[in-house]
C-alpha cells in the first residue's frame, strides 16, 4: 500500500497522456530509489518551466524564454531566412514539429491548438481565427498551407478556415490551399490502405 | 452470370473460447462440412456461434458493445481459431473487453479493422432477420454495408466518416442555430461521406439484387417475381444533395435527425411490382429472408474467392416443412463449411454421416458426442 503523499505523486503522474497507474507507480518507486539526483532536476526544470519555456505569442510553437518579462518568440519566428509570406496552419504542436522533420517547409507556422468539433464542444468562437487573421496582415502573408489532419473534423476545419479568410480578407492576394494525400515515398502500392489509396487517385497530377 | 467461379475452401479447424457470455472455457475440434450443436434453450448455442462469428468478422450479430460479450464475473473474453485456407493455415484472434476489441492474424494487428472483417466471411442466418423483409430499413442497410465492406474496403471508414459529419451537423443546429455559417461545412461533409457511402451501397444492391432474384424463383413461389432495387435515401446529384439539406435545417432541428441522407436509404422489395410490406404472407416474407440470405452468401463467397462459412442458428424452427427442406437442399449444394444450431438434432437432414460432427451444448460447456 502507498502512503497517502506517495498516492498523490502517482495520481499526478499519472495525468500525463499514455501513462497509467502501473507506469506512475513505476515512475515514482524509480525516482525514490534509484533516481533521487533525476527527481531532483526534474523537480527543479519543472518548477521554472512557465519562466523557460511557453507558447509563442506569435505561433503557438514551444518558444524558449531568456528574460522572464519578455514575450515568448520561438526560433522559427526569430529565424530570419524563413519566408514571412508563406504560413501553415496546424492544429497541435505535434504537426508542427512532423512537418519540420521534414525539412521542406521555408515558411513559417500558426498553431490552432484545436479543430472545429461540436460533438466535443469546440464552436468556430473557440478557434484563434482573429490571431490568424491578424497575422496574415501583419506579415503580409501570400499563401496559407492548411495543414489540419484529413479527419473529419481537420476537414470541416479547413473548410472554415478557407470560408473566414475569404470573408475577412476577400479581395487581397491570399492563396489558401491543401496539402495533399497520397501514397507514401519508397513503399509499395500494394501496402496504401485503400483510402490513402482512392485520394492519390482522385488527386493525381499530370505528368 | 455465365461461367460459375471456383471457390476457395475455407474452415475453421479449431476454436478456443474464453469467458465469452455463458461460455466460461471451450476448446473445439471442428469438421469441415456440417457441425450440429444441440441441447436446450438457454444452454449457451447461440453464444458458440457468436464466438465463432466474432472471430471470423470482429463483430457481433447480436451486441453493439464489445463489452456485453464478455462473461459476467471476467473482465476480458478471447476467442482464439485455427483457420484453413486452401491448405493455409492463419490463427485469429479476438480479445474483448467493455470499450475495446483487439483482433490479430498470425500475432500481428492488421491495419485496419476492415482489413480484418473481410478475411474470414460468415454469413449468419438467425431468426430475428425476419425483419429483413418485415422490417424497417435498419437491417436491409446492414445487409448492404456488410457487403459494401467486400465490394469497397474503404466504405466502412466513409461511413463512420458521415456519421461524424452528420452529428455534428446536427448538434451544430441545436447549438447555434440554422443560420450559423459552419453548417456549410458540415453539410459539405455529410455530402461528400453520405455520396461515397450511396456508392458503395449501389454497388452492393446490384449483385444482391440480381442473385436474390433468382434465388426466390427457386425456393419462393415460382409464379412471382421478386425484384429488389437500391432506393437511395438522399439525391445522387451533389448539389441538389446540398441544397435539400441546408433547405430543411429548422425542420431538421425540431425532429432531431437530417430527413435526407443515406441513413435513410433502403432496398425496396417489390413482389409482382408491389411493396412486400403490405402484400407478403408470413412464409412469403421467410422466402424472400432466404433468398436475400442465399445471395449474401453468393456475393460475399465471389467477391472474396472462397466459401463463406455458414452460421445457422435455429433456423428449422422458423420454417414450415417445405422450405426447411429447401433450405437443406440449399446447404447441401454449398461446397462449405457450415455450423448449425437446434433444439432438436433429428430434425437435421444433413445427409451423409461422415460429413456431421456433433455437439452437444448444456449450460455453457461443449462436448463433442460423434
Amino acid at each position: 500500500m502507498l502512503s497517502p503523499k506517495a498516492r498523490r505523486l502517482t495520481q499526478l503522474l499519472a495525468r500525463l497522456p499514455g501513462v497509467g497507474e502501473k507506469t506512475a507507480q513505476r515512475y515514482l518507486l524509480y525516482l525514490l530509489t534509484s533516481g533521487t539526483e533525476v527527481a531532483r532536476e526534474l523537480g527543479e526544470e519543472l518548477a521554472r518551466l512557465p519562466e523557460t519555456l511557453r507558447p509563442c505569442v506569435r505561433c503557438g510553437n514551444i518558444a524558449e524564454v531568456e528574460h522572464p518579462n519578455e514575450d515568448a518568440v520561438c526560433a522559427i519566428c526569430r529565424d530570419g531566412k524563413r519566408d514571412g509570406h508563406l504560413l501553415c496552419v496546424v492544429a497541435r504542436v505535434h504537426d508542427l514539429v512532423a512537418i519540420e522533420r521534414a525539412g521542406s517547409m521555408r515558411g513559417r507556422y500558426f498553431v490552432l491548438g484545436k479543430l472545429l468539433s461540436p460533438l466535443e464542444g469546440i464552436g468556430p468562437e473557440e478557434l484563434p481565427l482573429a490571431q490568424l487573421v491578424a497575422r496574415i496582415r501583419e506579415d503580409d502573408v501570400r499563401e496559407i498551407i492548411v495543414a489540419t489532419p484529413p479527419s473529419v473534423d481537420g476537414e470541416a476545419t479547413a473548410l472554415l478556415l478557407k470560408r473566414e479568410l475569404g470573408r475577412e480578407l476577400g479581395d487581397s492576394a491570399l492563396t489558401v490551399t491543401r496539402i495533399a494525400s497520397g501514397v507514401p515515398h519508397g513503399g509499395d502500392l500494394e501496402f496504401a490502405d485503400p483510402i490513402t489509396m482512392g485520394r492519390a487517385l482522385s488527386g493525381r497530377q499530370k505528368l | 452470370m455465365s461461367d460459375v467461379p471456383v471457390l476457395r475452401e475455407l474452415a475453421v479447424r479449431e476454436l478456443q473460447v474464453r469467458s465469452f457470455r455463458n461460455i466460461a472455457r471451450a476448446d473445439l475440434v471442428f469438421g469441415e462440412r456440417f457441425n450440429v450443436l444441440s441441447g436446450d434453450n438457454g444452454q449457451g448455442k447461440t453464444n458458440l456461434l457468436e464466438a465463432l462469428y466474432t472471430v471470423a468478422t470482429s463483430r457481433s450479430f447480436r451486441a453493439t458493445r464489445p463489452g456485453e460479450l464478455v462473461q459476467h464475473d471476467g473482465e476480458v473474453a478471447s476467442v482464439r481459431a485455427s483457420v484453413e485456407e486452401s491448405g493455409d493455415l492463419r490463427e485469429q484472434q479476438v480479445g474483448l473487453r467493455a470499450g475495446a476489441r483487439q483482433v490479430k492474424i498470425d500475432g500481428k494487428r492488421p491495419s485496419t479493422l476492415a482489413d480484418y472483417a473481410v478475411r474470414t466471411p460468415a454469413v449468419i442466418f438467425h431468426p430475428g432477420e425476419v425483419s429483413l423483409s418485415m422490417g424497417a430499413g435498419s437491417e436491409r442497410r446492414r445487409l448492404l454495408d456488410r457487403l459494401s465492406l467486400y465490394l469497397d474496403p474503404s466504405s466502412m471508414a466513409e461511413l463512420e466518416s458521415y456519421g461524424r459529419a452528420l452529428r455534428s451537423r446536427q448538434k451544430t443546429l441545436e447549438t447555434r442555430g440554422t443560420s450559423a455559417p459552419e453548417l456549410g461545412e458540415w453539410e459539405a461533409l455529410a455530402v461528400r461521406h453520405g455520396l461515397a457511402v450511396m456508392r458503395a451501397r449501389a454497388r452492393a444492391a446490384e449483385p444482391l439484387g440480381r442473385m436474390a432474384t433468382l434465388a426466390f424463383a427457386r425456393i419462393g413461389a415460382p409464379d412471382l417475381t421478386l425484384d429488389i432495387r437500391y432506393a437511395p435515401g438522399a439525391p445522387v446529384d451533389e448539389d441538389t444533395y446540398l441544397a435539400a439539406l441546408a433547405a430543411r435545417r429548422e425542420s431538421d432541428r425540431h425532429r432531431g435527425s437530417a430527413h435526407v441522407g443515406p441513413h435513410r436509404d433502403d432496398l425496396s422489395l417489390l413482389l409482382d411490382g408491389r411493396p412486400v410490406r403490405g402484400v407478403a404472407s408470413q412464409g412469403q416474407h421467410r422466402a424472400i429472408v432466404l433468398s436475400l440470405k442465399s445471395a449474401e452468401v453468393q456475393v460475399v463467397g465471389e467477391s472474396r474467392g472462397v466459401h463463406p462459412l455458414l452460421l445457422l442458428d435455429d433456423v428449422s424452427s422458423e420454417l414450415d416443412p417445405a422450405r426447411t427442406e429447401a433450405l437443406f437442399s440449399f446447404l447441401r449444394d454449398q461446397a462449405g463449411q457450415i455450423f448449425l444450431t437446434t433444439t432438436r438434432k433429428e430434425l437435421i437432414a444433413t445427409g451423409s454421416t461422415a460429413s456431421r460432427v456433433d455437439f452437444r451444448v448444456q449450460n455453457g460447456t461443449l462436448e463433442r458426442t460423434s
